[in-house]
């Protein structure tokens, strides 16, 4: 996808994502398929560092950090930050995974994902997708409200979901 | 849309030597930060051990037309490795992810649970190896490395720190 094309894609689940390529926290461009490293990814696209609904959400995922660095699962965020804001931003929450910049709303367009009620940042609407590893939708959350962010328990079980139907031996083998 | 990268399955050997091996897939001379020489990096391709002391390392790291490069270098004796899941060890690499990415980074590995050390690369920064994180579990020695070995690795996505069937951090895919 580039930033030209002028239609939405479909992110509906079963859809495949585009392979964004952004600036990660370091300034270092990254692609979305090489950060998922064969593994099951959880995208999110939030508004910005000062968003205080992002900031209570972060704490969350942070607190799932433990566990998904121990079940072969990425995490990816993406925000219109610049890359140096999205470095402390991250270092504050203490996370360890990689956060991406579109500071240049690249995709914010092409993706459908433009906060249209804000008008002065033009950031992403808050939304989370959890992505198979050819980065194929299999489930995505509308956070425009906070309560439609998913839970850590929703994002264990789409986990579970996408592990169990990836890994052969799931069920352990006799 | 770019389909998404699959990340190679690929480790290599890697020994610290006092010749320059003739046989190797790369090779550079190491001088300690006074100039004295301190020996030869080699590393070759995965498949017979090349000799005895030789580890596995993350084959990404890797460059034969690498620039010369600073690194940390831990090589843990087999007799004093602790376990790979000792907290230490998980330890060191949460921090890895939590810093500034250095150009390379590899863990190593003598067989499918121990930790037998790690290598980090730098040509910028190069003052921080000496916070190498793998040093707080046993001695490094920072060394200057000639060209023709190291590469530039993208830094690792995380927040994964777990190893896909003994092979070394961050090596990806089962």
């Amino acid at each position: 996808m580039t930033a030209t094309q002028p239609a939405v894609v479909d992110l509906s689940p079963g859809e495949r994502f585009p392979d964004l390529e952004l600036a990660d926290h370091n300034a270092v461009r990254r692609r979305l398929g090489e950060l998922a490293e064969g593994d099951p990814l959880v995208l999110n696209f939030f508004r910005g560092w000062w968003c205080p609904k992002e900031q209570a959400f972060f704490r969350g995922l942070v607190r799932l950090q433990d566990e998904m660095e121990v079940a072969y699962t990425r995490m990816v965020s993406v925000s219109i930050d610049e890359p140096v804001a999205l470095s402390a931003f991250r270092a504050g929450l203490g996370a360890r995974w990689t956060f991406l910049s579109d500071s240049g709303r690249t995709y914010v367009d092409a993706l459908g994902l433009r906060e249209t009620t804000d008008t002065l940042y033009r950031p992403y609407v808050p939304t989370t997708f959890v992505l198979r590893p050819d980065l194929t939708i299999h489930s995505s959350y509308n956070g425009y409200w906070f309560w439609g962010r998913p839970t850590l328990e929703d994002l264990r079980r789409d986990l579970r979901a996408v592990t169990r139907s990836l890994r052969p031996d799931w069920e352990v083998p006799r | 849309m770019t389909p998404p990268v699959t990340p190679p399955v690929a480790w290599c050997w890697l020994a610290r030597v006092e010749e320059r091996p003739v046989e190797a897939w790369a090779a550079a001379e190491l001088r300690t930060r006074d100039g004295a020489a301190a020996g030869f990096l080699a590393v070759w391709p995965a498949g017979r051990k090349p000799t005895a002391g030789a580890v596995r390392a993350d084959a990404t790291v890797v460059d034969p037309s690498g620039e010369a490069a600073s690194v940390s270098l831990v090589l843990v004796p087999r007799d004093r490795a602790p376990l790979f899941d000792d907290p230490a060890v998980s330890g060191a690499m949460r921090d890895v992810l939590a810093g500034p990415p250095p150009d390379a980074v590899s863990t190593f590995v003598r067989d499918s649970s121990h930790f037998a050390g790690a290598v980090t690369v730098r040509r910028n920064r190069r003052e921080a190896l000496r916070d190498d994180p793998f040093a707080r579990i046993a001695r490094a020695e920072v060394l200057d490395v000639g060209p023709g070995l190291f590469g530039r690795a993208p830094a690792v996505p995380g927040p994964v720190i777990q190893r896909y069937a003994g092979k070394p951090w961050p090596a990806a895919g089962f």
